[in-house]
């Protein structure tokens, strides 16, 4: 599902964010990926999803060679792909029901498909009775949920996290987890970068840990290292 | 077709969710416009005033008694060939007797024609001649004096306008020179104001575009939505507009016409009436282009994620 090898990545010509990463991530997996704060992690997620380029290495996604993708090829990437992220990323001046329908909207999908699947998602992600609500009118964990519609009303086969669960208390982190796991159970690969402990090691799934852009262990039933 | 309406739901969305923003930035356009027209209201109030002196004025052309009729027709003709000249009348003895007894002269002064019987005529010919242009009436003038009309012309008079006409016209030399400049600066500034303005409207919403792009959204379907806000924008504000000169030109109209005494010279209802579209229309066109072409520079930085 995504094939990295030799992959850097510089910001200036100090910044060594990525140096030589290489892994091999198979459709259907659930990976975690943790390192310290600015190990490099946010950086790697910004190349899987295009909104940045690596200087070096090969990167592909769903067998397709991202690494030298063109700027009017990268919605196409995206639509085959969820995102969520720490902040949510919601649209404001959107409502619930919006905010998911906007990934269809975008992708060019008939109305009532759209109408559909969107109150199914909603159904999924436990927020079915919300979703005239503007984002400001909901709870952080609430807000993730969305998020978490959102990049799945397309139906892509990998979905990327970058710290979901960052501004959540531990509760609604249980929430979002389990959402995650019950998404990877239904067959779409996960990778989730995340500074929480007990997420991955409640999770005994694979760990890939960065250390300053290197990537110094990866194990398949891995604990939190550092 | 169906992204079509997409995009069109997406602009009235943003365009009244973003009210606050929407208002303030249509007040910053409907200020441009509205000063725009001024331009237009004092321009046209200036040409009107300067014409309808032009009208009024005339050289009056007092002929040697004596003079036949056609003698007289053959001047007239000939004055009327020249560039300068608009319109020459001829006012016969009679029309000048009339005139002389219909004037405002005092009952003593007229009581001069008793002298003469009631089918005697101590009037002759006399020609009013018009210019085209205020400027060209000294010219007129010299060509009246020269030496080939001298056995017809008795005087010639420029009707006490002369010191009058001299000023209107430098006013409106001056006027028409640093007009130009004054409307050059005014765009100028006015488009500055409406290209910043747009930037900012974009920047605040610049997590909004981010966002889509990252969800997927191609950049045609991210930015369309915002174009048309912009055309939203133009069109709110000449509405608007509209409703705001329309009672400021009805409540001008008496005092001018007042000042000249005559509805037909300065009547500016009538001019936006009839110039409506080209008015309003120019002006919609106008930022419409303006609002496109700044959105489009404005959210190119932020399509990029
Ligand atoms: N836009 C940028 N310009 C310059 N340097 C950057 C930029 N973004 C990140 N960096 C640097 O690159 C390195 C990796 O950053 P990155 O955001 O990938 O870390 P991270 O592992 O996600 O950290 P965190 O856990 O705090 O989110 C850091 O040293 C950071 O300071
Ligand atoms: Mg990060």
């Amino acid at each position: 599902m995504i094939k990295v090898t030799n992959l850097s990545k510089k910001y200036g010509k100090k910044i060594q964010a990525l140096n030589d990463i290489s892994f091999h991530i198979q459709p259907g997996e659930f990976v975690s990926i943790v390192g310290q704060s600015g190990s490099g992690k946010s950086t790697l997620i910004k190349i899987i999803i295009a909104e940045l380029k690596a200087d070096q290495g090969e990167l592909l996604v769903g067998g397709w060679d991202i690494s030298d993708i063109k700027e009017r090829e990268v919605p196409t990437l995206r639509r085959q792909l969820g995102v969520i992220f720490q902040d949510y990323k919601l649209l404001a001046k959107k409502t619930v029901f919006e905010n998911v329908a906007f990934a269809m909207e975008a992708c060019g999908f008939a109305k009532k498909d759209i109408k559909k699947t969107v109150r199914q998602m909603l159904a999924l992600v436990g927020l079915k009775d919300k979703e005239d609500r503007y984002p400001n009118q909901l709870s952080g964990g609430e807000q993730q949920r969305v998020a978490i519609a959102r990049a799945l009303v397309h139906k892509p086969k990998l979905l990327v996290a970058d710290e979901p669960t960052g501004n959540l208390d531990s509760i609604n982190t249980r929430e979002i987890i389990d959402l995650l796991k019950k998404i990877n159970n239904l067959g779409t690969t996960i990778v989730l970068v995340t500074h929480n402990k007990d997420v991955v090691n409640s999770l005994k799934g694979r760990v890939i840990t960065l250390d300053n852009g290197v990537l110094i262990s990866d194990q398949a039933q891995g604990r939190y290292l550092l | 077709m169906i992204s079509f309406f997409r995009v069109i739901k997406f602009a009235f969305q943003g365009f009244f969710r973003n009210f606050w923003l929407s208002l303030v930035t249509i007040t910053m356009m409907l200020m441009a416009l509205f000063s725009t027209t001024l331009l237009i209201g004092i321009d046209y109030i200036k040409e009107a005033t300067l014409e309808g002196v032009n009208k009024k004025v005339d050289i009056l052309v007092s002929l040697k008694p004596g003079a036949s009729r056609e003698e007289v027709e053959l001047l007239a003709t000939d004055l009327d060939s020249q560039a300068e000249v608009k319109k020459v009348t001829i006012i016969t003895p009679e029309e000048n007797k009339v005139l002389y007894e219909q004037s405002n002269l005092d009952e003593k002064a007229k009581k001069v024609l008793d002298i003469f019987d009631e089918d005697e005529n101590p009037f002759s010919f006399s020609l009013a001649v018009q210019g085209n242009e205020l400027s060209q009436y000294t010219t007129i003038l010299d060509k009246i004096s020269q030496e080939k009309y001298q056995d017809l012309v008795d005087s010639s008079d420029f009707n006490d306008f002369d010191s009058f006409v001299g000023k209107i016209e430098n006013f409106s030399k001056v006027l028409n020179k640093y007009s130009w400049y004054i409307i050059g600066a005014f765009l100028l500034i006015s488009i500055v104001v409406i290209f910043n303005t747009i930037r900012i409207s974009i920047y605040s919403r610049k997590n909004e575009i981010m966002i889509m792009k990252l969800v997927g959204a191609g950049n045609w379907f991210v930015k369309m939505p915002f174009i048309l806000e912009g055309v939203l924008y133009a069109f709110t504000a000449v509405v608007l507009l509209i409703a705001i000169i329309y009672p400021i030109i009805n409540f001008i109209q008496p005092s001018l016409t007042m000042y000249f005494q005559d509805v037909n010279v300065i009547n500016i209802s009538e001019y936006f009436q009839s110039n409506f579209f080209l008015i309003f229309g120019t002006q919609f066109a106008v930022l419409a282009l303006l609002n496109i072409l700044s959105t489009s520079i404005a959210i190119r930085k932020y399509l990029k994620v």
